[in-house]
């Protein structure tokens, strides 16, 4: 036995081993049964030197322990198939994602049309400030309000539909294309020649893009 | 020295899938869980099935230890966890022997003693064990005894020890080393004399 090696394991038992020659002998010591087993009984000159009474120096604990474990994974392949079940796409997920893309495009849309009257283009329900009830301004000493003050917008700072339109295709980039041409072909009927005019706000940019 | 370092590079390699190295944590371990164990139940027997249950706990624990604690304290809490439900559960069976331990002690201690097969000549082996090697650290010389005995007796470091002693770090490392060396030699011509093998240390 190399003399230089037993040194190494005797600081390594004693935790006085630096971290880097650790590894190196850890991975000798998981393998090599003659270094192993010197290692046990470094152990039990402890345990005596301990004065352990009661406990049996020669029970074959370790070996029990290494039967039950023999039937067990390793815990690296044990841990790998879960990694990849984690991280497996399934073949229904970019189908259910588009599905739910489109579905939230079409329901805005929907929803955009139901606010105002039915003739109306879609454009004019952008542009149109939202109908919401200001508080008047003696409203607080009258009472708790439930109206929330919404602060006014600066003058011209709509949504144009040329941008929304942008923005929904966007987003709705895994929906089937039939999805998609009808949205834009909704759109379309619904646009005034004047709304492609406008300059998009700036938040909208980057998204639209 | 980083402390621990030597279980966390073991530890490391258990959660790599390496098996060997969590064998050389068990051996490292086992005689300190038996005897924690041992608080609570008196049988050496059961003492060692909780031991064994406890090291199988951890390994199966293993992939959710981060190292944040020193393995053996980690290891500790599972033994204690397991010691504890073990005599809950063992209490609440009707076991015959609890009867025998109230009427007779010296019965229980018996029955305790053969119910895991303990072959006198097992006994007679711990006995060998143990009077091997105190009889190798009373021939040490005085400064491989002290510095061995300061280390395992009163958990010392190296750095502790050679202050103690007055000598550099390299000097107790070394003195620890022959030490054990000295101690390993008469303890391996017990194992390799017939009574038992040296692969059967666990």
């Amino acid at each position: 036995m190399n003399e230089e090696l037993d040194s190494q394991l005797s600081a390594m038992f004693d935790d006085e081993l630096p971290p880097a020659e650790c590894e190196l002998l850890a991975r000798r010591l998981s393998r090599d049964e003659p270094l192993k087993a010197r290692w046990g009984r470094y152990a039990i000159m402890g345990a005596v030197i301990r004065a352990e009474r009661g406990v049996r120096l020669n029970a074959p604990l370790a070996g029990r322990v290494n039967a039950v474990l023999l039937a067990e994974p390793a815990l690296a392949a044990h841990a790998a198939p879960r990694d990849l079940r984690g991280s497996r796409l399934h073949w229904w997920q970019p189908l259910a994602g588009a599905a739910l893309a489109a579905s939230v495009a079409a329901v805005s849309i929907l929803w955009l049309r139901a606010q105002g009257p039915a003739d109306a283009p879609l454009s004019a329900h952008l542009r149109s400030p939202p109908a919401v009830s200001v508080a008047p301004a003696g409203a607080a000493t009258q009472g708790d309000s439930y109206v929330v003050p919404v602060p006014k917008q600066p003058a011209g700072v709509t949504v144009p539909s040329t941008e929304l339109a942008n923005y929904v295709v966007a987003h709705s980039m895994f929906s089937p294309p039939v999805a998609r041409r009808n949205l834009l072909s909704a759109f379309m009927t619904s646009e005034p020649a004047a709304a492609g005019t406008e300059e998009p706000p700036g938040d909208l940019k980057g998204i639209a893009q | 020295m980083s402390a621990d370092a030597s279980d966390l590079s073991l530890v490391r390699r258990v959660q790599r899938g390496d098996k060997g190295a969590f064998d050389a944590l068990v051996l490292k371990y086992q005689h300190k869980l038996v005897k924690l164990v041992m608080r609570y139940v008196r049988n050496p027997a059961e003492a060692e099935d909780i031991a064994q249950e406890a090291f199988i706990k951890a390994y199966r624990a293993l992939p959710q230890f981060r190292g944040d604690s020193a393995f053996y304290t980690w290891l500790y809490r599972i033994a204690i966890n397991t010691a504890k439900n073990a005599v809950v559960s063992r209490d609440r069976s009707p076991v015959e022997y609890d009867l025998d331990r109230n009427n007779n002690d010296e019965s229980y201690d018996m029955q305790g003693r053969m119910k895991d097969s303990e072959t006198p000549e097992g006994l007679v082996l711990t006995d060998e064990i143990r009077s091997t090697v105190n009889a190798a650290i009373d021939a040490l010389p005085e400064d491989l005894r002290t510095a061995i005995v300061l280390r395992e007796l009163e958990g010392l470091s190296y750095e502790e020890i050679a202050a103690a002693m007055e000598c550099p770090v390299g000097t107790v490392r070394s003195r620890i080393f022959r030490a054990r060396e000295a101690i390993d030699r008469r303890l391996r011509e017990v194992f390799e004399g017939g009574l038992g093998r040296a692969e059967e240390l666990g």
